[in-house]
């Protein structure tokens, strides 16, 4: 375990260094260079409106004066000092739009993953002991369609027919507090964040009910079928304490693995949830500055969430072991 | 190899018994029909056009004194035979903007007085083309790299490791909209980035199944008989791991149509004129509190069609490994 824990952080390095070389790379390499993408400006350069300095003076400062590997090495090293550099748009640090952006991404997430959980793992349950009644081919039958339901549609919808417009109006339309909030008690207060939050985890949500609760049914279809299921059925445990003392606990291990791929996709979601209800998260956030060419905020979010999904991959790694006596973790490598 | 078709065969057998995924097929196969004969189906000139003296297939042959004109026009006399839909998807009627449907336009029309119907039959196009060529390009890539790392092992199979680690750690959506808003956004743009971000879940499966694979006896007599690597690799063990790659392919295509019209929807996909479902939606947005008809047919025409490949995937699944309950 000591070991493989070593093995794996040492691992982290030559990662860490493709991440920030794909993410430099993919930014440098794009066709005219990005100081000139900013709006207009090549149009200025060719009518000679801007003279040469300004566009010399704009290289300098993103490092493009120098050749493509210096340019990496200085930019990788303030990226270890945590020095993001300065955001194009509002001359403001990248790591200071970052800061304020993360907390609510996080919020919705984490609000989102746990209910996700919390509402499939029981369907998934009642399902593989179920298995092959009514209920078991409704419950997937509804989550099936719920799956293939396109998030952008949906959240459209929500809007469309909850958020004033001709229908009801029952949620607000955008942002994640009323402009009245400073005025209002904490309580009022976070009931004010919930109202708001409830159409976007809705829209995060939805479409990840079937998987995790069919990957609980199959896990606990798998250990229902165990010896040792057998053996506390035989010797004549009720079938509540069987389903919930022995199965269960047993079936939850590959539930933790599913913990670290599905952040990404929840941060990759937030850039749709949070572009249509205009939450000021990460992912409006990384939408925003694609569409600015804000160059330093897309190369720090692309590289920041790629270094936080490694962590969560290698975190759902070494617990996994940990619960899981009989993986054998060299063997993974 | 005749045991190679009976396998498939077996396959197929299975795969009959689920309706649902025989019904997932069928819509499959409507939609590539759509796909490829869209100018059949919605066009502005007529199949057939008969005037007193000659007789005219407008859509196959291109008439110089037809160009530019609209046959639907009274002043063009005679016998007309037009497509179920008389319109081109870029066709525009400035007097029929956002229209609900209705007789002359089925399920009615945009801001700027197109055909609805025209334009959802040329986005199927989009959706169809874009999901099998993507799919195609990183299927190709993930076999590739799966099969290396699976088959050489050892150092091999640690460097590649580490390269899917990477692309793996990155939001994928995040690095399709950064390389398309770097790039250009385009038909060839969108296909060959989900291609080149997309290959590393079928690179695990095929490097899994190599590593199941590569100790086999039939492996070990290929090579003590002096075979050479690629010989083994494609001819040997590929096509016995190829079932999973074709379920997880399947499921593929959905979520890349499923990406697609979210590009198309955000402004990073497919550019005007050409339509695709997703830009119908995106368009949509200013008339959502009267325009229905905007909002919920290419809403509708997304999900059918990513839960009809669900359900393909799902029935190959169920096919291969009967007693799989997996996902």
């Amino acid at each position: 375990m000591k070991w493989y824990l070593v093995k794996r952080l040492f691992l982290i390095i030559p990662t860490f260094l493709g991440i920030t070389l794909i993410t430099y790379f993919m930014i440098r390499l794009a066709p005219g260079d990005y100081t000139t993408l900013k709006a207009g400006l090549q149009g200025e350069l060719r009518s000679g409106s801007i003279g040469r300095e300004i566009l010399e003076q704009e290289k300098k400062l993103y490092g493009l004066d120098k050749p493509i590997y210096t340019g990496y090495f200085e930019w990788v090293s303030k990226f270890i000092m945590l020095d993001f550099g300065v955001s194009r748009k509002d001359g403001r640090p990248v790591s200071t739009h970052i800061a304020e952006a993360l907390p609510i991404t996080l919020t919705l997430n984490i609000l989102s993953i746990i209910i996700v959980y919390i509402i499939s793992i029981p369907v998934g349950i009642m399902s593989a002991v179920k298995k092959d009644t009514l209920y078991d081919r409704l419950s997937s039958l509804v989550l099936f369609i719920l799956y293939s339901l396109p998030t952008f549609w949906v959240g459209l919808l929500l809007l469309m027919y909850l958020s004033g417009g001709e229908y009801f109006d029952l949620f607000p339309l955008s942002g994640i507090q009323s402009d009245w909030a400073y005025k209002l008690t904490p309580y009022q207060k976070f009931m004010d964040l919930v109202w708001h939050l409830v159409l976007p985890v809705i829209t995060l949500t939805y479409s990840g009910f079937a998987f995790l609760s069919r990957y609980t049914r199959a896990n606990m279809l798998e250990v229902i079928n165990q010896q040792y299921i057998i053996t506390a059925r035989a010797k004549g445990l009720s079938n509540y304490k069987v389903i919930f003392v022995h199965a269960f606990r047993n079936s939850l291990i590959p539930l933790v693995t599913l913990m670290a791929t599905l952040l990404p996709a929840l941060l990759g979601g937030s850039v749709i949830v949070e572009s249509i209800f205009t939450i000021p998260g990460m992912g409006k956030l990384a939408f925003d500055s694609i569409l600015a060419r804000d160059i330093p905020v897309i190369m720090a979010i692309a590289s920041i969430s790629a270094l936080l999904t490694l962590a969560g991959i290698l975190l759902a790694d070494v617990v996994y072991g940990l619960v899981d006596p009989r993986i054998r973790l060299e063997a993974k490598l | 190899m005749s045991k190679r078709k009976g396998y498939w065969n077996n396959v197929w057998k299975e795969f009959k018994k689920n309706s649902l995924s025989v019904t997932g097929l069928v819509v499959v196969a409507i939609l590539f029909m759509i796909a490829i004969f869209a100018p059949l189906l919605a066009n502005n000139k007529p199949y057939i056009y008969i005037t007193d003296d000659d007789v005219y297939f407008p859509i196959i042959i291109d008439y110089e004194e037809f160009r530019g004109r609209d046959l639907k026009k009274d002043q063009f006399e005679g016998f007309k035979i037009f497509p179920p839909i008389p319109y081109s998807y870029s066709e525009y009627d400035l007097d029929a903007i956002v229209l609900p449907p209705s007789s002359a336009h089925i399920l009615g029309t945009d801001e700027q007085g197109r055909d609805l119907a025209a334009r959802m039959i040329y986005g199927a196009r989009v959706s169809i083309f874009i999901g099998f060529v993507a799919v195609f390009i990183y299927v190709s890539i993930g076999i590739l790299v799966g099969a290396l790392a699976g088959y050489y092992a050892g150092w091999v199979d640690m460097v590649i490791s580490r390269i899917i680690e990477i692309v793996m750690c990155f939001p994928t959506f995040f690095l399709i909209l950064t390389i398309l808003a770097l790039w250009g956004p385009s038909l060839l743009s969108v296909m060959v980035v989900i291609g080149i971000t997309g290959w590393t879940g079928i690179a695990r499966i095929v490097r899994g199944e190599f590593f199941k694979l590569r100790e086999q006896d039939y492996v070990i007599a290929s090579r003590a008989l002096g075979a050479r690597d690629l010989w083994i690799i494609f001819k040997h063990i590929l096509p016995n791991a190829l079932a999973p790659v074709l379920v997880s392919a399947t499921f593929g295509i959905a979520t890349t149509i499923l990406v697609e019209s979210s590009l198309s929807f955000l402004g990073f996909g497919v550019q005007p004129p050409t339509p695709s479902w997703g830009d119908i939606l995106s368009q949509s947005r200013d008339f959502m509190d009267f325009a229905w008809w905007l909002t919920m047919i290419p809403g509708i025409a997304i999900f059918i069609t990513i839960t009809s490949y669900n359900l393909v995937g799902e029935g190959i699944q169920d096919a291969i490994d009967p007693k799989s309950y997996r996902r």
